[in-house]
């Protein structure tokens, strides 16, 4: 019988024990996904104490070249279950019942046990691997020859179904054919009414009409709806709606006055700062009789043209303890180890990238005011002060207005800026906003660090209205002043 | 009459013109360098430095208001003081560059104010003089200095200006080319090309470069394809539902990338186009797209219809016109925005950071951005990367600057 069992497996070897034989055998029939299923056949003599399993991927003859899978400790059994452990790294039985296990799901075997088999996790599919069982006496000193045997297993990796890619192929379709009806409705309307000739319009804009509602505005609509389930990591697809629930988890999440407040200081800062500074270089760069304009403007202008996050990191190395900034100044303070010194350092920073588009655009509105005006300012005998609050500023403000709103907006999105600089660090608390955090940042840390996609759907609708309101407010009081003046 | 106010502005020496200016501008120095002091512990000098703030701000509230003799006199003698300060902290003070910078704010100042105000033109201004001669006087030399003064003036600030884009370059191309993958030690100390070789022949960099060409070519073919005609449509045709697509474009714009950013993923995911560039040149091609749209519309709206008109009569078809005189008359507009989605695709970094998750899929900005993680950063190979990525963009960017400020303010003054 022993030797049919040898004929069927088709690995074997045998040791000499001190006393007895241990048989290792594996069967490969009974291997599962990334686990190996292994028999042992051992009469355990007076001194073992016990089993310790060893792999590795090539063959091997010292433990040392070898990993330690698991042990199988040989004592008494009485009051020990016989359970499936929590974290079964090997899988063990004795006469068909899975062997007794501590506390600590260490498994242990009664001394008159003859026949085991462990089922071992954690391999690799298809890669050999060699595995041996050494019979352990009290002071860890193996008992027989390290005599591994080869095995492997093929299941293969079994990859998670794909996810249902139904629904959204139907929702962009029918977005799709929806647009193109409304397309054609149009055409048709436009032809009734005579405008025949323009019939080819809807033809040349519909591709790109087509992919702005189906990759702008469905994603945004599918946005709004996640912010209405219980979307996260670990369930795609599988979103239920839960109401308001996550505008409540966001109204109340801890330190969400603060990261407002930061976000507000942080935009009005940097715009004003921008359109500021970006004026003073424009006014001064439009001056007659500057030697080396050129040079000049070329130089300011490099900020706006290098990649945005390669002068981030860049400044992120300067602001070290032994960045430039120290080097300087002779110290080696961390800049951004502080709350107060981060927020100050990202602030600067991102002034310093914003300041070069400012300018451009508005030396080209300074260059489109007609200069007979400053002429006979300057005949009257106005100073460069009045000249400035008096004919340039009023002449500006068709391209104030509108340039510093998307400048609002712009800065307000800006997340290349404290992502690269300081990731929303210093910390806070769990789950809170860091210190550098802005509404924008924090949100992308809730989705992809915490992974709830849910909430952080709901804070970018939150966000969006926001900033919505916030555009609202801007453009009206500007219109007003208009109507003032 | 308002004659006399006129005049009385008009008598100012250009010398008193100019420390009311400047006075302000190097307060305002002397406080951030005295701030800065408190960062280097140095309390000495920073009292000194405030000592000059108070000083030079005295000696601008004495150029105020009334002219009168012995304000002129005590401005004098807050400059003196000033003055001795300077030299003071010039003789016992560190002297590095940024020492003598900040001593530079406080010296200058001090001294020119001292030079002009015991200066006879400036005695004569504060005595309160408006007789003929002493105006005559005064407007000859203003004449002659005033321009001096303001084009000093300029520079100085254009000087400053500069200043922090330039040493920042300087400090990066000598990290790129010291020894060692760390910051610090001094400027021009050493030279190896070590990292520029390193990273030209590491695998990774090739592979982020080819990633971000095949984006960035895809996103402007696609880009192009869908905005030309758009473009042409919006520019020549008066069709129903114009003005509401065309605020529809507008619309878009205004979208915060982080409402979108999440369903994109999401989107992306179920359809297994993470990792892909495909699903980076989908994402990418429509978030340029209005911009890229309305840049070409302005473009076309330049061609005179007339010569399309005119080509009609000879009996080309529209695609004809196109394909003829639209597209060679708009080829440098139509350069300027493919190198405008281009430009968008190459240095886009926040979608490709949570599109792209697996090494080989990373695009130059994630690829860089993984070079300088919290722990293990390597500033030497980072810094030569990025002289490497930056050259070609900045080049193209200032070669191209004034058609891109143009559309891009086009859009966005529209909007």
């Amino acid at each position: 019988m022993l030797a049919g069992a040898a004929l069927l497996a088709p690995v074997t070897q045998a040791a000499a024990l001190t006393d007895e034989a241990l048989r290792l055998t594996t069967d490969p029939a009974q291997n599962e996904y990334r686990r190996i299923h292994v028999e042992v056949q051992h009469r355990s003599g007076p001194d073992t104490r016990s089993y310790q399993i060893w792999f590795a991927s090539q063959p091997f003859d010292r433990v040392a070249d070898a990993e330690l899978h698991s042990t199988l400790v040989i004592g008494d059994t009485e009051g020990l279950n016989r359970t499936a452990p929590a974290f079964d790294t090997q899988d063990c039985w004795t006469a068909g019942q899975p062997v007794h296990r501590t506390k600590d799901d260490i498994p242990v075997l009664a001394p008159d046990i003859l026949e085991w088999s462990c089922s071992l996790s954690g391999v690799m599919p298809g890669v050999d691997q060699w595995i041996a069982v050494l019979p352990v006496d009290a002071d860890g000193r193996g008992l027989s020859p390290l005599l591994p045997i080869r095995a492997r297993t093929d299941v293969p990796d079994q990859r998670p179904p794909p996810p249902d890619t139904l629904p959204i192929t139907l929702t962009l379709a029918s977005i799709v054919l929806s647009a193109i009806v409304l397309l054609l409705y149009l055409r048709r309307r436009d032809i009734l009414s005579g405008r025949a000739q323009t019939s080819r319009a809807y033809l040349y804009l519909a591709p790109a009409l087509i992919g702005l509602t189906a990759l702008t505005f469905y994603p945004v609509a599918y946005g709004v709806w996640l912010a209405f389930t219980d979307a996260d990591q670990s369930q795609l697809g599988e979103e239920n709606w839960i109401g308001l629930g996550n505008f409540a988890t966001v109204l109340l999440s801890p330190g969400i006055v603060r990261v407002t407040l930061f976000t507000l200081v942080w935009t009005l800062v940097n715009v004003t700062a921008h359109v500021a500074l970006g004026l003073l270089l424009a006014y001064t760069l439009t001056q007659p009789g500057i030697r080396g304009r050129t040079l000049y403007r070329t130089i300011l202008l490099l900020p706006w043209a290098i990649p945005g996050y390669i002068s981030v990191l860049a400044w992120n190395g300067m602001l070290q303890p032994d960045g430039l900034i120290n080097a300087i100044l002779g110290t080696a303070t961390d800049f951004t180890a502080t709350p107060l010194a981060a927020r100050i350092s990202v602030i600067l920073v991102n002034i310093w990238l914003g300041i070069p588009f400012m300018m451009m655009v508005l030396s080209g509105a300074l260059q489109a005011i007609s200069t007979e005006m400053f002429e006979a300012a300057e005949l009257d005998g106005i100073s460069g002060w009045n000249q400035f609050a008096y004919l340039t500023l009023p002449n500006l403000k068709g391209t104030l207005v509108p340039v510093s709103l998307l400048g609002f907006i712009w800065t307000f999105n800006t997340f290349n800026t404290i992502y690269l600089m300081t990731r929303g660090n210093p910390y806070v608390g769990f789950g809170e906003p860091g210190a550098t955090d802005t509404l924008v940042t924090y949100v992308f840390s809730v989705a992809f660090d915490y992974g709830r996609y849910g909430v952080a759907a709901a804070w970018s609708v939150a966000v969006f209205l926001l900033l919505l309101a916030f555009s609202y407010l801007y453009v009206k009081r500007s219109g007003v002043m208009e109507v003032a003046r | 009459m308002s004659g006399r106010a006129e005049l009385i502005d008009w008598v100012v020496p250009a010398e008193v013109r100019t420390l009311r200016r400047w006075l302000p501008a190097a307060a305002v120095v002397l406080a951030i360098a005295a701030v800065l002091e408190g960062l280097r512990y140095d309390g000495p000098r920073q009292i000194g430095l405030l000592c000059g703030l108070l000083l030079l701000a005295g000696c601008r509230a004495c150029l105020a208001g009334d002219r009168r003799t012995w304000k002129r006199r005590l401005g004098a003698t807050f400059a003196g003081v000033g003055t001795v300060i300077a030299a003071h902290l010039l003789v016992v003070g560190e002297k590095s560059l940024y020492d003598l910078w900040t001593l530079a704010w406080l010296a200058l100042p001090s001294v020119l104010a001292l030079y002009w105000l015991i200066s006879p033109r400036v005695a004569a201004w504060a005595s309160g003089s408006d007789d003929a001669a002493f105006i005559a006087e005064c407007l000859s030399s203003n004449r002659r200095l005033g321009p001096l003064l303001s084009r000093a003036g300029t520079q100085v600030l254009l000087i400053h200006a500069c200043a922090p884009v330039v040493i920042p370059l300087v400090w990066i191309a000598d990290v790129a080319v010291s020894p060692g993958n760390v910051l610090g030690g001094a400027i021009g100390d050493a030279f190896t090309l070590d990292h520029f070789a390193a990273v030209l022949s590491s695998a990774a960099f090739g592979t982020w470069i080819g990633n971000s060409l095949v984006v960035s070519v895809g996103t402007t073919i696609v880009g192009l394809l869908l905005a030309i005609p758009a473009g042409y449509a919006f520019s020549r045709y008066r069709f129903a539902g114009r003005r509401a697509s065309m605020f529809l474009f507008v619309l878009v714009q205004m979208f915060p990338g982080i409402i979108i950013l999440l369903p994109y993923f999401m989107i992306m995911k179920t359809l297994g186009l993470l990792n892909t560039s495909i699903g980076l040149i989908i994402v990418y091609s429509v978030t340029a797209l209005p911009l890229c749209v309305w840049m070409l519309k302005g473009f076309f709206d330049s061609i005179p219809r007339e010569v399309e008109e005119a080509a009609a009569i000879e009996g080309c078809t529209q695609l004809e016109i196109f394909r003829h005189i639209i597209l060679p008359l708009s080829l440098p507009a139509v350069a300027v925005t493919a190198l405008f989605s281009f430009l968008t695709a190459w240095n886009e970094f926040l979608l490709a950071l949570v599109f792209n998750t697996s090494n080989d899929q990373y695009t130059l900005p994630v690829g860089l951005a993984s070079m300088i993680p919290a722990t293990g950063q390597q500033w030497g190979d980072f810094a030569a990367a990025s002289i490497l990525v930056s050259i070609p963009v900045v080049i193209l960017f200032i070669a191209f600057q004034r058609a891109l400020v143009q559309g891009l303010s086009a859009g966005a003054v529209k909007g």
